[in-house]
């Protein structure tokens, strides 16, 4: 069985991010292909803010789903209005809204909630966490 | 296709999340997926006619509610007890439910959201 996650819970406010985290490298381990993909959404698309730095005693979320995307061949998707209200933002968005910077971290890619419908209807189960 | 209840559980004005949700189920129905919405607690201040929110207040989410039929999203649920007395001042293209009605509909989705 596939499953899509979708994330919903900010980073800072919620467990949300985490506790995803935790079921995926569970998930990933028993079968390393259970998950076709993690689309997040709402204030979770904070996880993929490249600038953000936690501190050395914490645990560096943004950097753990990096490490497991890239292990297992994850694709990390953030809602692209809802990363671009919140100033995560690729290069071209960076280019169409005539910015100097660019904020999204490697390993996480924008994409419009299109994906996120994609990937209901091509996996067998969808599990939020908010 | 799967079938998709969006429910709505969160203010209108305190956060993003009812207004987020809410594109979902616009994108959901642009896809031609089935798409319902149910609303409790605070997100059914959403339904409340005559909305006139500042900028600093939030969007005026309620004037979203006569386009969803332009969207074929068809049913926008409530739990009966949450009808307000005076009728005239929520939005009419509500469906309400009884308790037991209510309390099956989140098993009667393949999928359902919280936002």
């Amino acid at each position: 069985m596939q499953h899509t996650l979708l994330v919903t819970g900010s980073p800072y406010q919620s467990k949300a991010c985490h506790s995803a985290l935790c079921f995926a490298r569970a998930a990933l381990k028993a079968q390393p292909d259970s998950i076709k993909g993690v689309f997040f959404y709402e204030d979770a698309v904070l996880i993929g803010n490249d600038l953000a730095q936690p501190p050395r005693d914490e645990i560096n979320l943004k950097q753990a789903w990096q490490t497991l995307a890239s292990e297992f061949n994850l694709p990390l998707y953030l809602c692209i209005a809802a990363a671009v209200r919140r100033g995560v933002i690729n290069e071209s968005e960076s280019k169409r809204y005539e910015l100097n910077h660019h904020s999204l971290s490697h390993g996480f890619q924008l994409e419009g909630l299109g994906t996120l419908v994609e990937l209901m209807n091509s996996t067998q189960k969808i599990i939020q966490f908010r | 296709m799967k079938n998709t209840l969006i429910h709505l559980t969160s203010s209108p004005y305190s956060s993003l999340a009812c207004k987020e949700g809410l594109d979902l189920a616009l994108v959901l129905a642009t896809f031609e997926q089935k798409v319902d919405l149910c609303l409790s607690d605070a997100a059914l201040s959403i339904l409340t006619i005559s909305q006139q929110p500042t900028p600093e207040q939030g969007k005026n989410l309620h004037k979203l509610l006569d386009g969803l039929e332009f969207y074929d999203i068809e049913n926008v649920f409530i739990e009966s007890s949450s009808l307000i007395p005076d009728s005239a001042t929520q939005w009419s293209g509500i469906t309400s439910l009884d308790s037991a009605a209510w309390s099956e509909l989140f098993s009667s989705y393949q999928q359902v959201f919280r936002f």
